[in-house]
């Protein structure tokens, strides 16, 4: 099979301008890729091994920018508080999704409006979602405080105080994201055979085993490929903290992708930033080749 | 009856968890900053589009969204016919050296890589080039990040379409870039159609990049607009909010329109 479509393609590859037209059609797109990802990247990696004053490269330092990372209190700080961001959003917003998905399994009046609705979080501009929280948590004139205040409390304390901060932030991301992995298992889950369930409900099986011993572990992989992709994500967070809480209060909430803009365009460290941000880019693939290899693993079995 | 109950409870609540921060947005803008400091009120008891139309008037919130628009459609719109071309040269011809094979990969590493670690180098380049707060400078970068996706996307769209059809058309004289323009491309429209949607979501959308490319209304997209509103010391409030549901606005319209799209280009490849 694979070897009748190969010979077929290059059948097709024909004659004269047409032999040059697989190099015409890649041409352009890899020429934009190379210029404006790839060359960068590159560059990006001599920037790492450069010290930079005033924007411009005075010397080389060679891997010193990378050694010093570890010894960077605030860096080791900000991974940290990522890896806590990470870690609560995305188990939050798998358990949320995968329980609204399985809610949403069966064809009731007002799901349609329920799908409907649940799209607009994850589409509206990240940028705007920080404002609405702001608008929520405000001390002096969010919806918090208003509620608070009509029932007769004093003001909400969230951005000021910095776990209540962290917290806000973990809440924002849930209501962002949580519709994304329920769309994501809501097509998983009807994408399951019928057959097994059928059978199981002749041998009369309760709720709860069908949930432990079919729908879960059919389930699986669709689940890793949410949690890995939301992960991934999740790790570049910068919008929603640049505009909810520029990292504050101290750095609550200065997740890596803050703490390595404030250096490079703040501080102007560039290439010590650099360094940090090919280190975040390393780990990220790292994660993203490793789950890649585990769900072929899965698959296998 | 009980579950059905449970259901309407749960379905409403689900409901409210969503759409209250959004009344919460649009009620703030229609308040005046008094109303909204020093009252505190639940809804706007006097209701008033001023924020509005200070937005237009003061604070050149008319550029930012010309600035999105121009620089969103020109990106989709040439990463598209970009990608198109080239998924489907990976999908049907043998490629040379090394590539064969390897070309989808490399540009699917590239979309996994968080971009903000070519923040720094892209913002060296586009000073260089002079580029830095122009709508070049940001097309050129986001139609980069747009072709990876479409080439990824489109390759999966192009693989389904049977190169029978092709080969007939060739047999009737067509030539090979004929057959690709009038036969393939029309069968992949909707392939076509749920890469631009979210091509479409995702730049309109930027920030990061934005943010560092850009300085002045005369290239500043809607987001990166939107965030000078913010952290002055006294915080604009309502003009914050109206901002925020401007803002909005198109790309939920966008959004619901295409719904159906949405969803399907959204979970297919996640599926899969």
């Amino acid at each position: 099979m694979q070897g009748a479509a190969q010979a077929r393609k290059y059948r097709l590859q024909g004659a004269g301008l047409d032999l040059a037209l697989p190099y015409l059609m890649l041409a352009p797109g890899l020429m934009i890729v190379l210029g404006v990802l790839v060359y960068p990247l590159w560059d990006g990696l001599r920037a790492s091994t450069r010290a930079y004053r005033y924007g411009s490269p005075i010397s080389d330092v060679g891997l010193q920018n990378y050694v010093h990372l570890w010894s960077d209190t605030q860096f080791l700080n900000a991974l940290w508080i990522t890896v806590k961001f990470v870690a609560l959003s995305v188990s939050f917003e798998a358990v949320l999704g995968f329980a609204l998905a399985l809610f949403c399994l069966r064809e009731f009046r007002g799901i349609r409006l329920l799908r409907t609705v649940l799209i607009i979080p994850m589409v509206i501009t990240p940028v705007v979602v920080a404002i609405v929280f702001r608008l929520i948590y405000a001390s002096d004139a969010g919806m918090l405080t208003a509620l608070s205040e009509a029932i007769g409390g004093g003001e909400a304390q969230i951005l000021g105080n910095p776990l209540n901060a962290f917290i806000g932030l973990v809440v924002l991301d849930v209501w962002e994201w949580t519709p994304l992995m329920f769309l994501i298992l809501l097509a998983g889950l009807q994408s399951l055979p019928h057959e097994p369930f059928e059978a199981a409900r002749v041998d009369g099986a309760g709720a709860w085993r069908v949930f432990a011993d079919l729908t879960f572990p059919m389930m699986r992989p669709v689940l890793a490929v949410a949690i890995v992709l939301r992960t991934i994500d999740a790790f570049g967070t910068f919008d929603q903290v640049f505009v909810l809480t520029r990292g504050g209060p101290g750095e609550a909430t200065r997740l890596i992708s803050i703490y390595g803009y404030d250096t490079a365009f703040k501080f102007q460290q560039t290439g010590y930033a650099a360094a940090l941000f090919v280190t975040i880019g390393l780990v990220v693939l790292a994660l993203a080749f490793s789950a890649i290899r585990l769900l072929r693993r899965i698959d296998a079995s | 009856m009980s579950t059905r109950l449970a259901r309407i409870v749960t379905t409403l609540f689900v409901l409210a968890v969503v759409l209250l921060p959004i009344y919460w947005l649009v009620s703030t803008s229609l308040k005046s900053n008094r109303e909204i400091t020093q009252e505190g009120t639940l809804y706007p008891h006097v209701p008033t589009l001023d924020n509005y139309v200070r937005l237009f008037t003061e604070k050149q919130f008319g550029s930012y969204l010309t600035n999105s628009l121009v620089v969103t459609f020109f990106s989709v719109a040439i990463a598209l016919v970009v990608g198109a071309m080239g998924a489907y040269a990976i999908v049907r011809f043998r490629l040379p050296f090394a590539m064969e094979g390897k070309v989808g990969l490399f540009l699917l590493t590239l979309r996994i890589i968080p971009p903000v670690v070519i923040l720094i180098p892209v913002y060296l380049l586009m000073l260089s080039l002079g580029l830095l707060d122009t709508w070049l400078g940001l097309i050129a970068t986001y139609t980069a990040f747009n072709v990876t996706f479409c080439v990824w996307m489109m390759e999966s769209f192009f693989r389904e379409i049977p190169v029978d059809l092709e080969e007939a058309a060739m047999v009737d004289g067509d030539s090979r870039f004929g057959a690709f323009r009038r036969i393939t491309l029309p069968l992949a429209a909707p392939g076509l159609a749920a890469t631009a949607i979210f091509a479409v979501l995702v730049t309109f959308n930027e920030f990061l990049f934005a943010l560092a490319l850009t300085a002045t209304p005369r290239a500043m997209t809607m987001p990166r607009g939107t965030a000078t509103l913010i952290g002055r010391i006294d915080t604009d409030w309502a003009s914050m909010a109206a901002a925020g549901v401007i803002g909005a606005l198109p790309i939920v319209f966008f959004a619901l329109l295409v719904q159906r799209h949405l969803v399907r280009g959204l979970t297919m490849g996640a599926v899969k």
